[in-house]
């Protein structure tokens, strides 16, 4: 075989290489295939990589979801109000830095002297606002699923609105406009 | 009616939040998913012809995964929650995972696990439907509304590109 047909060779093996891994090649073809990685280190190469990542992908695991998932179903189905998905991890710790930040803001009269001391710098201030505004999208985005409009009814009313206030006096400045919240269709 | 939703629930949840954490790379949202597509089950069990409860299942799992990538693409442009996820990107297949799967978790498989994860569509689902799930083309072909002569073309192109994605890093 010479050189340019040993390299159409590897062209069409390449081609035929994925059909031969999962055994849907004609018997035919796959002699030839196999002649030719007899002789082409590269494409047997490529062979024992393809072979590498389906080996990989079927040996994966199926992870089942939890429980808690199925009862909420249920719960749901039968008509009862099922409190947003639980936050364990990700959203659950940022909710948390936020809602902390947000007790820290509203505490008040308590922590008034910590807030006035802490929240005079203006960077800090915006990086609150910051985190509450993200906290609010993230409401938002849970809620919109849920259907119970938790950051309008709830938040706005007696966090949102009371924590830009006392914040706004202990500053002696004017409260901020209220901005739309990001990421609402 | 519980009976009939329990019974399908149980037998089809993992294929139904499997195919979501993958598609996904997030456990949270594969629940969120999960939660969706196993209530719309209970909703409209009875208009589901039971033959093909199981690639509708995944075309409604699947569906729902989009949406809710475009809905993480729009907020992250709008600078919401760009990294909320960043977390579990290497983390998939990996929640529960039992002492083997530990020490089976290779630097290959996770750059494979990388590699699927960056997959683009349609072939990230026929992939993870067909050798990670295990399903045949047919069902596969029926859940994402292509022939099966497509589901092998889109198979074969997306290990291509696994494999090109692999080839530098892999100690064959």
């Amino acid at each position: 075989m010479n050189r340019h047909e040993d390299r159409m060779l590897c062209e069409e093996s390449l081609d035929v290489l994925e059909a031969y891994v999962d055994g849907d090649l004609p018997a035919e073809e796959s002699l030839r295939f196999q002649e030719h990685l007899a002789g082409c280190p590269a494409c047997a190469a490529e062979l024992a990589l393809a072979e590498k990542i389906q080996r990989e992908l079927r040996t994966l695991p199926l992870p089942d979801c939890p429980p808690g998932v199925l009862e909420k179903v249920r719960r749901a189905g039968k008509g009862e109000v099922v409190a947003f998905p639980r936050r364990e991890r990700t959203l659950g710790r940022r909710i948390a830095a936020v809602a902390a930040a947000l007790v820290l803001s509203v505490g008040g009269g308590a922590l008034f002297l910590h807030v006035q001391q802490v929240q005079r710098e203006r960077e800090q201030i915006a990086q609150a606002e910051l985190e509450v505004r993200y906290a609010l999208a993230m409401i938002g985005k849970v809620s919109r699923r849920t259907g119970l409009d938790l950051r309008d009814q709830i938040l706005q009313k007696h966090v949102v609105s009371p924590t830009a206030r006392g914040l706004a006096r202990s500053l002696g400045v004017s409260p901020a406009p209220e901005e739309p919240a990001p990421g609402r269709r | 009616m519980l009976t009939a939703f329990e019974d399908t629930a149980q037998r089809y949840r993992r294929r139904v939040y499997s195919f979501a954490r993958y598609l996904l790379s997030n456990r949270e949202e594969a629940e969120d998913v999960t939660q969706e597509v196993l209530l719309r089950l209970w909703r409209h069990q009875e208009g589901v012809d039971e033959e093909r409860l199981g690639s509708w299942l995944l075309r409604v799992t699947r569906n729902a995964c989009y949406d809710l990538l475009r809905r993480r693409r729009s907020e992250a442009a709008a600078g919401i929650s760009a990294s909320l996820d960043e977390e579990d990107a290497h983390e998939v297949a990996s929640s529960e995972p039992s002492p083997e799967v530990r020490a089976r978790d290779t630097d290959f498989r996770r750059r494979l696990l990388e590699a699927l994860g960056e997959l683009g569509e349609p072939y990230k689902s026929v992939v993870i439907l067909r050798e990670v799930q295990g399903l045949p083309h047919r069902e596969i072909g029926e859940a994402l509304g292509i022939p099966e002569a497509t589901v092998r073309v889109h198979l074969h192109r997306g290990r291509r590109k696994l494999r090109e994605r692999l080839r530098e890093v892999s100690p064959v």
